[in-house]
């Protein structure tokens, strides 16, 4: 069960960190909670997020500098860390957008062929 | 792109920043587990199932944590570091291991550094010219007109010079001092390939009979007498009655291999008649190799050239015998066998160090070995667990290191305090990049290699058999004590390898100290001078200037003085090759040959010299008179075996002229020329006023005085200037001191390898107490048990040392038999003793053998005291 785990998470990592991106340039700053529940709602509960690795992406994105963080407060006035994109974020979403509907659209052509066999 | 810079960037200031990001990310996690716990609520939880709920879906926290600390930081470094606190903490918490086990490493690494750091001045470090490794020499000297040959014929060199070392006086400074001159052809300068760091050196041009006086002047005279005048080129120089024109500074790294000279002068131009004359080889010749050339096919060209020189001068050239060897090694060639004695030496210190140290870890690893299973029942991999031990010895290498260097940089400079004289010609010896290189290499190696058997034993703890067999005492497996038990023995083999080395160098010593050098040297003291070529080329004036000399200084009270030639231990000669009386004549170039001095005065007297045999010569003995000699007992014995030597006749071998035979009329004690260690050659004296060599210029003043005190020395230097004014009177040396001095490299090796094996000896008693402290701790139930069931104290104690002797046995058997592998390599050092000397070998033994006893003794005794009572009781 635990390598059935580790699996996923590294298939999700790349898409993961894609999805953060795109949530946040959607929606503006947000905290991790925010983010994660966000994620949950679009993918319509199909996709089981567990809301702690979003913190890994977190990381990743902030090492990068794709986003920055900042203090403030949440909707229930407690202190909360609020993330934003940042401009080479966007360009970086973009970049990543396209590869990922690329790739994306290969994948489907390539499932249909193998189906139609 | 730079993301991998930012990355590492980030993680970086993230690692300054570690324990404020710690809090930020808790606080961060607290906020989501609220907000995801209200969300809970809404949806109709209650409190305590919204919470529980909430903590599920973000996962664990400790795992968060951890993720987030290895994503944002440099994991390794961290691990690195929590190590080195953990290993930094837990030696603070033994401060006696980590002293012992610091000091143990220092001692090793330090003795080891000091050493290295003169073998690699003097043997590793390039010689300061171009391309060192083209340079050859060899043993024999030339004379010029060869080195002219062999440069026109040997088409393997690409150049060749020679320089012969002599006494010019200087006489431009306050007072006229005698400075030591290279006697060189222009070639010394081409082959060394040094160029000048001031003006130009001498050019082959100048360098003629008749040609200009021009000097090179060193950078030691030239800091010392000239006062470093960056303009001094073209000033001139007054030397012996000349003035010569100084042309270049060299500098400051150059030295002719050897020879410490001051300054440099044309050998034709100065000694035309020497450059001229090819009977006497007197020229230290130094070649390059064309480059591809091998020394193998020197050796085979210069063979070629010495027939064929044999062939035209058989006179002069018939013993010819030409080896050359690469100039590195025959620079070094004095010095080296006692270089690798005492490498060699330092390197078995710091195996036993190692060993102790392996051993002291492993006594400790077995201490822990609860902590160990404890560690790796939490989960501590077996790779880390032995990556923390072994992060913990090579922090205790590494500080015995450190400790090493500082021990290092106080044993250098105490090495080069008693600096020995086949080192004196070395400008510096200093700790290079490449000895703190070695020393860090060294201690760094030790602490991998030494830690690791001890680390992989710890982690090899097997969590069920280490509880099965753990009661309340940790104890070793049989393997850590196996172990330990042979470190013991290769110590003791170790160290008596070293001790027995020590105790032949030690009896060297003794013996050397024993040696009669054949005169009296108490109170005595001798004063070499020159007389100038320009006032005293005759031998007339100068019997004159001495006899007045003598008459002078015999006057002033206290004072008894005479003269020789080359005084005894100062290493100078003049070889005569003789011919006697009513015998055979032997062919040119194998008359026998002996050492010829010239005396004046009381010599023998003087120096205390017994006369064996016949007469000693007197001041009866003087020109017009017929001529004499005195001649030692070693001349005797080798050319007089069946004969009364008084009254035969002998000459020198090469005369031209009508033969002038000199009639035995004494013999007299043997004395030591060179050194102690060196037998006496054949020797003939003869009365200064008698010999007709007006070349002889040179002369020691031998003067014993009760006290000789600088106020007495000054007199006697007011008598000699009163008679001539310009005459050097620098170098004056007492006996006493020149004979201390004739044994100062030995004692200095004697005293080195004797530390050494002192610290050997130290580092074993401290392993075998070490060793047999822990299995008698071990043992206390056991011993406990015994003296119950009725063993005596006396037969505890004989267990305990028993063991210790076995231990002992093993070693020593393995050490003499090592001992008497090794030895002949120092054969070359000792003196008056064989390398495999029974005796030394047998206190060697038995010295070692007590100090492995006396370790053993506080532990056995320990064994010996214990109460039945309260060893059962621990149980």
């Amino acid at each position: 069960m635990t390598t059935g785990e580790t699996d996923r998470s590294e298939i999700l990592q790349g898409t993961l960190d894609l999805m953060v991106l795109k949530t946040l340039e959607a929606m503006g700053p947000l905290h991790g909670y925010g983010i994660a529940r966000r994620i949950e709602q679009i993918s319509e509960e199909v996709l089981r997020v567990n809301q702690g690795t979003i913190y890994a992406s977190l990381v990743r994105l902030t090492q990068r500098r794709w986003i920055s963080a900042s203090w403030g407060a949440s909707e229930n006035n407690r202190r909360a860390r609020f993330y934003s994109i940042t401009k080479t974020g966007r360009k970086q979403l973009t970049a990543e957008a396209e590869n990922w509907q690329r790739i994306a659209a290969v994948m489907g052509r390539l499932l249909q062929l193998e189906g139609g066999k | 792109m730079f993301d991998w810079l930012k990355i590492l960037v980030s993680r970086i200031r993230a690692l300054a920043r570690k324990r404020r990001l710690d809090r930020e990310f808790d606080e961060e996690l607290e906020s989501h587990l609220a907000l995801l716990t209200e969300e809970n609520i809404r949806r109709g939880m209650t409190p305590e199932e919204a919470r529980r709920a909430a903590r599920v879906s973000l996962g664990g926290l400790s795992q968060l944590r951890e993720t987030n600390r290895e994503l944002r930081g440099l994991p390794w470094i961290e691990t690195l570091a929590q190590d080195l606190r953990y290993a930094q903490r837990t030696l603070r918490k033994t401060p006696g291991f980590t002293a012992v086990a610091i000091l143990t490493m220092a001692l090793g690494i330090g003795a080891n550094t000091a050493i290295f750091t003169v073998i690699y001045s003097v043997l590793l470090r390039p010689l300061p010219y171009a391309k060192p490794q083209e340079l050859v020499t060899w043993r024999s000297n030339e004379s010029l007109l060869d080195i002219d040959d062999i440069r026109n014929q040997a088409n393997f060199f690409t150049a060749g010079g020679g320089v012969n070392p002599e006494v010019l006086d200087y006489t431009g400074g306050a007072e006229p001092v005698g400075v030591s001159a290279g006697y060189v052809d222009a070639g010394l300068f081409q082959v060394l390939g040094v160029p000048a760091m001031l003006g130009r050196t001498i050019a082959p041009e100048e360098d003629r009979p008749g040609g200009p006086r021009v000097v090179v002047v060193g950078y030691s005279f030239w800091r010392e007498y000239l006062g470093g005048d960056p303009s001094v080129v073209g000033m001139v120089l007054p030397l012996s009655g000349n003035r010569y024109t100084v042309i270049g500074v060299m500098p400051a790294s150059f030295s002719v291999p050897e020879y410490n000279l001051d300054l440099f002068v044309s050998l034709r131009v100065v000694y035309p008649e020497a450059a001229a004359y090819r009977g006497v080889h007197f020229m230290r010749a130094f070649w390059r190799l064309k480059p591809g050339v091998t020394l193998e096919r020197a050796r085979v060209g210069m063979a070629a050239i010495d027939g064929r020189l044999a062939a035209l001068y058989p006179e002069a050239e018939k013993g010819r015998h030409t080896l050359p060897v690469p100039l590195q090694q025959w620079v070094t060639g004095d010095i080296r066998p006692a270089l690798r004695v005492l490498f060699a030496a330092v390197c078995v210190v710091l195996l036993i160090a190692c060993a102790n140290f392996a051993s002291l870890l492993m006594a400790r690893a077995s201490a822990r070995r609860r902590e160990m299973m404890i560690r790796a029942a939490l989960g501590g991999g077996r790779s880390r667990l032995i990556r923390q031990t072994l992060t913990e010895s090579i922090l205790l290498t590494f500080l015995g290191g450190l400790a090493g260097l500082l021990l290092a940089r106080l044993g250098t400079s105490l090495l080069l305090a008693a600096k020995p004289a086949a080192l004196a010609h070395l400008n510096r010896i200093a700790m290079d990049p490449a000895v703190l290189a070695f020393a860090l290499a060294a201690s760094t190696l030790t602490g991998l290699l030494f830690g690791l058997a001890p680390a992989r034993n710890a982690a090899r703890t097997e969590v069920a058999g280490t509880l099965k067999q753990e009661s309340r005492t940790a104890t070793t497996g049989p393997a850590g004590l196996a172990f330990r038990q042979w470190m013991i023995v290769a110590e003791v083999a170790l160290a008596m390898v070293l001790l027995a080395g020590a105790a032949l160098l030690i009896r060297t010593f003794a013996h050397l100290r024993a040696v009669d050098p054949g005169f009296n040297p108490a109170h005595l003291a001798a004063i070499s001078i020159q007389l100038p070529a320009a006032r005293y080329s005759e031998i007339p004036t100068q019997t004159r200037f001495r006899r007045t000399l003598l008459t002078e200084l015999n006057s002033l009270p206290g004072i008894r003085a005479a003269m020789v030639g080359d005084a005894p231990l100062n290493g100078g000669e003049v070889t005569h090759s003789i011919a006697f009386e009513g015998r055979p004549p032997v062919p040119t170039g194998d008359e026998p040959e002996v050492d010829s001095f010239c005396v004046m005065g009381d010599y023998f007297r003087v120096m205390q010299i017994p006369l064996r045999t016949g007469r000693l010569l007197n001041d009866m003995d003087r020109e017009g008179q017929p001529l004499v000699a005195a001649i030692n007992e070693a001349m005797a014995r080798q050319h007089f075996p069946h004969q009364n030597p008084i009254g035969q006749r002998i000459r020198w071998g090469r005369e031209t002229g009508p033969p002038r035979w000199m009639t035995i009329v004494g013999v007299v004690a043997d004395v030591k020329q060179y050194s102690l260690a060196e037998a006496t050659y054949p020797a003939v004296f003869i009365p200064f006023a008698q010999s007709n060599e007006a070349w002889r210029r040179w002369m020691s003043v031998m003067v014993r005085a009760p006290d000789l005190s600088s106020g007495r020395i000054a007199a006697v230097k007011g008598r000699i200037w009163a008679l001539d004014s310009q005459i050097p009177l620098n170098r004056i040396q007492s006996m006493d001191e020149l004979l201390r001095r004739s044994l100062a490299e030995r004692r200095f090796n004697t005293f080195l390898l004797g530390l050494f094996a002192g610290l050997a000896m130290i580092l074993c008693a401290v392993g075998v107490y070490g060793v047999m402290s822990y299995n008698v701790s071990r043992r206390t139930q056991e011993i406990g048990i015994r003296i119950a069931v009725g063993a005596r104290r006396g037969d505890v104690l004989r267990l305990v040392m028993e063991q210790g002797a076995v231990l002992a046995a093993a070693g020593l058997s393995a050490g003499t038999l090592a001992a008497v592998a090794v030895t002949r390599w120092m054969k070359s050092l000792l003196f008056g003793i064989t390398p495999t000397d029974p005796a030394t070998f047998a206190v060697a033994v038995l010295i070692m053998l007590a100090v492995v006893l006396l370790a053993c003794l506080v532990p056995a005794r320990r064994a010996a005291k214990v109460d039945p009572m309260v060893a059962l009781r621990d149980e």
